[in-house]
């Protein structure tokens, strides 16, 4: 079996206090490849871990291990030759990142059933053999997502809107597509990136009984008539997971039948036992060394859907640590693995307290009364304790979607709103965007690029970010904020924020 | 009859002189203190006495491209933190007219640390005390903002999540909602105030889903014309102008 870090590595790591913590675990997957496949049937260990470009990625399942073969969660239980692992991958932190798309098309190009046509391909209307047609998933790790237009309620009826939607033009050719098109489907092709399907503690946790962005109570799911989280899927389309896993069985595995109760059981499980965060940075070593709390073992034993100001621990705390460390223990460590744990515990402090005026954000701005402008700092969202999502249901519209923010995507659709009542508080009548992101689902013009706030753990294995993917690398998350809300970040902060990234 | 006004239980206000009360329409100006989140403070000048008040205080804070209705007490020995006469309590209601955004340095002010209303709603993982029975008929006051059925953070969330505990601790209970809106003409700054009639029952309808989404029977809510008093003054803080904007509900166990 290959040493899961190289000896120079190990040696910095006990030098530096990382020990027990970064001995290779038992679960290690190193000497398999990366990449599960459909009904392979392996073991699915209670600790593995994967290197990426930050370190080493560890998930923990819960009473582990399983047995994979014949679950559905790792069986092909559709036509299209998919699983729901195709498209979470445990090495990507149960997302999927681009450069695992980019070498499994070089590996097997459309064979692979990550290309299925229905939404690994720009449209399944394109000739499937060629690697312009999934170009969008193959350079930029997006799955197509169609949503109907009008937006359908749960039971399938159309709702009303308060906009109009035309496509400006679309590299996809889906949206003007004579089968899959707006004008003659009624669907609109969006284009997002998977998201995680692990730390569901979390996720699913609700803090308060209310939503303040909406101002009422959480929502209701419509199967069960109880209250949820409302933090699932960008666009906030579905209220539980059995919802998201029927509508995911539909869309991306080409199911046709809904999956029967023993199958939703078993994936329910299976996810809700499933922990995921960077575990070993590939400079500061062990990231729960010397006092710190990274990894993924305190999501497992930590209370979930605590706010960070109010009942739980100040987010990102975890490296608290480091700051305290006493001088006497800080010389002993090695020059890098110092500086980057200094760095990670200064990003945490950045990330809390460094303020700036968030300015025309609807879900922030407009319509609870924040104030437009409101002055706080990242924590304003991202305050779940552990977690960094939003306690309450954190549809928030950063701009990543909509003129005039968005960075340029040349590749992506482009869509004009018009709103046919009341303007967007913060854009006005006519809104050019690549994803309206919630309001597909709710159909209201002012929900036009909202968009469900992600979970920060395990970042360093799934790039690119953002729903569209548009920051390439952490180093692009920050630079987008800093552009979007005219920060003033020092080179230094940037930095450190990166490093705290990397180590969740 | 014994009945219980809950909502007036923790936050009771001292008597204020209607007359004293301050009432204007302007643009906002945000002043761009940092002492920490949520610290800009926010300024609006009455036209009529060229006065700058400080409406920081407000639930309602303004957006700076919008003209701002701006109602509360000045504050005796609050000193001036943000440059300007301090309201307090206050209320801000956004307007649709739009406003030129101005945005102001600190110039020297400190402005305000964030301190957590008292009216806030806690969290589900914090213990709730819930009443004894025999549970009593119980009264409360929902307030909104001008033209607004919106449920205002940190104000009628408050008073809604208290409505609602009650209503789902002393279930079953038969609950009556009244709402109600300025249709009065009012004349604030030069402009006419009055909210359409039917804001009244936009307003008791969504206090109505909001009881249905946290679990009351739908079958046990009924939305009526008016209910008899008394009800709680409390959430207007003594603001008798904003008096009209609310709902009452009844609350009745079995």
């Amino acid at each position: 079996m290959k040493p899961l870090l190289p000896l120079a590595s190990a040696i910095s790591l006990i030098l530096s206090g990382g020990l027990l913590a970064a001995a290779v675990p038992s679960g290690n997957e190193g000497e398999k490849d990366r990449w599960w496949e459909p009904d392979e049937g392996r073991s699915f260990p209670a600790t593995l871990d994967y290197r990426n470009e930050g370190g080493t990625l560890r998930l923990l399942l819960d009473d582990g291990p399983l047995d994979t073969k014949g679950h559905p969660f790792f069986a092909a239980i559709g036509p299209n030759g998919r699983a729901c692992v195709t498209c979470h991958q445990p090495a990507d932190g149960m997302s999927l990142s681009a450069s695992s798309a980019a070498r499994q098309w070089t590996r097997k190009g459309a064979a692979d059933p990550l290309f299925a046509a229905s939404d690994g391909s720009n449209c399944p209307s394109l000739p499937q053999q060629l690697r312009s047609s999934h170009s969008l998933l193959v350079d930029h790790g997006l799955i197509r997502i169609a949503r109907p237009w009008p937006p359908r309620d749960p039971a399938g009826k159309s709702i009303g809107t308060d906009f109009r939607i035309e496509v400006v033009r679309d590299p996809s050719t889906c949206n003007l597509d004579p089968k899959y098109g707006l004008a003659k489907a009624g669907m609109i092709s969006v284009f997002r990136r998977p998201r995680p399907v692990a730390n569901f503690k979390y996720i699913e946790a609700m803090g308060f009984a209310y939503d303040p962005k909406s101002g009422m109570p959480l929502p209701v799911d419509p199967a069960t008539g109880k209250p949820v989280s409302g933090n699932l899927m960008a666009d906030g389309r579905v209220a539980s997971l059995e919802a998201q896993m029927r509508d995911a069985a539909s869309a991306h595995l080409g199911f046709l039948k809904n999956l029967d109760q023993q199958d939703i059981d078993r994936i329910l499980d299976f996810e809700r036992r499933l922990y995921v965060a960077q575990q070993i940075d590939r400079t500061g070593g062990a990231l729960d060394a010397a006092g710190a709390m990274g990894g993924p073992r305190m999501l497992q034993i930590s209370k979930a859907g605590r706010l960070g100001s109010d009942g739980g621990i100040p987010v990102w705390s975890e490296f608290e640590a480091w700051e305290k460390t006493p001088e006497a223990e800080k010389r002993k460590l090695a020059p890098e693995v110092r500086a980057f744990r200094d760095s990670v515990a200064r990003g945490a402090r950045v990330f809390r307290d460094k303020t700036f005026l968030i300015t025309d954000t609807a879900g922030i701005n407009s319509p609870i009364g924040f104030g437009n402008p409101v002055r706080n700092s990242c924590v304003f969202c991202h305050n779940m304790s552990y977690m960094g999502m939003d306690v309450a249901p954190g549809q928030v519209d950063l701009g990543t979607t909509n003129a005039p923010f968005a960075d340029p995507a040349p590749h992506l659709p482009l869509f004009r709103v018009t709103c046919l009542g009341k303007p967007h508080p913060h854009y006005g009548k006519t809104i050019l965007t690549s994803d309206p992101g919630f309001a597909l689902t709710t159909g209201k013009c002012a929900d036009v690029g909202r968009i469900t706030l992600q979970t920060m753990r395990g970042l360093s294995a799934r790039a690119p970010y953002f729903s569209n993917g548009s920051a390439k690398d952490l180093g692009g998350v920050i630079d987008y904020y800093e552009r979007r809300y005219n920060i003033g970040y020092t080179e230094q902060e940037k930095q450190d924020l990166v490093n705290l990234m990397r180590a969740l | 009859m014994r009945l219980i006004l809950l909502a007036s239980a923790t936050l009771l206000v001292g008597a204020k002189d209607a007359n004293d009360a301050v009432r204007f329409i302007a643009c906002p100006v945000y002043r761009d203190t940092d002492a920490g989140r949520k610290s800009g403070c926010w300024l609006a000048s009455d036209p009529a006495s060229g006065i700058r008040y400080d409406v920081t205080a407000a639930p309602t804070k303004p957006d700076w491209n919008h003209a701002i209705l701006v109602e509360g007490f000045v504050e005796a020995d609050a000193g001036d933190p943000c440059g300007g006469t301090v309201l307090g309590p206050a209320r801000v209601s956004v307007l649709e007219a739009p406003c030129t955004r101005h945005l102001i340095r600190a110039e020297g002010y400190a402005g305000r640390r964030f301190a957590l209303p008292e009216r806030n709603v806690r969290p589900l993982y914090e213990a709730r005390k819930k009443p004894e029975p025999p549970f009593q008929e119980a009264r409360f006051t929902i307030p909104f903002d001008y033209q607004g059925s919106f449920v205002v953070y940190q104000l009628t969330d408050y008073y809604v999540d208290a409505t609602i505990n009650y209503a789902l601790d002393v279930q079953p209970a038969t609950i009556e909602i009244a709402g109600h809106a300025q249709t009065t003409p009012q004349s604030v700054s030069g402009e006419t105030l009055v909210e359409p009639a039917e804001l009244a029952d936009t307003r008791a309808k969504v206090i109505q889903q909001a009881l249905v989404m946290r679990g009351v029977p739908v079958d046990r809510i009924r939305i009526v014309d008016r209910l008899p008093g008394p009800f709680v003054d409390t959430p207007f803080d003594g603001l008798e102008t904003t008096v009209p904007r609310r709902v009452d509900v009844r609350i009745r166990p079995d």
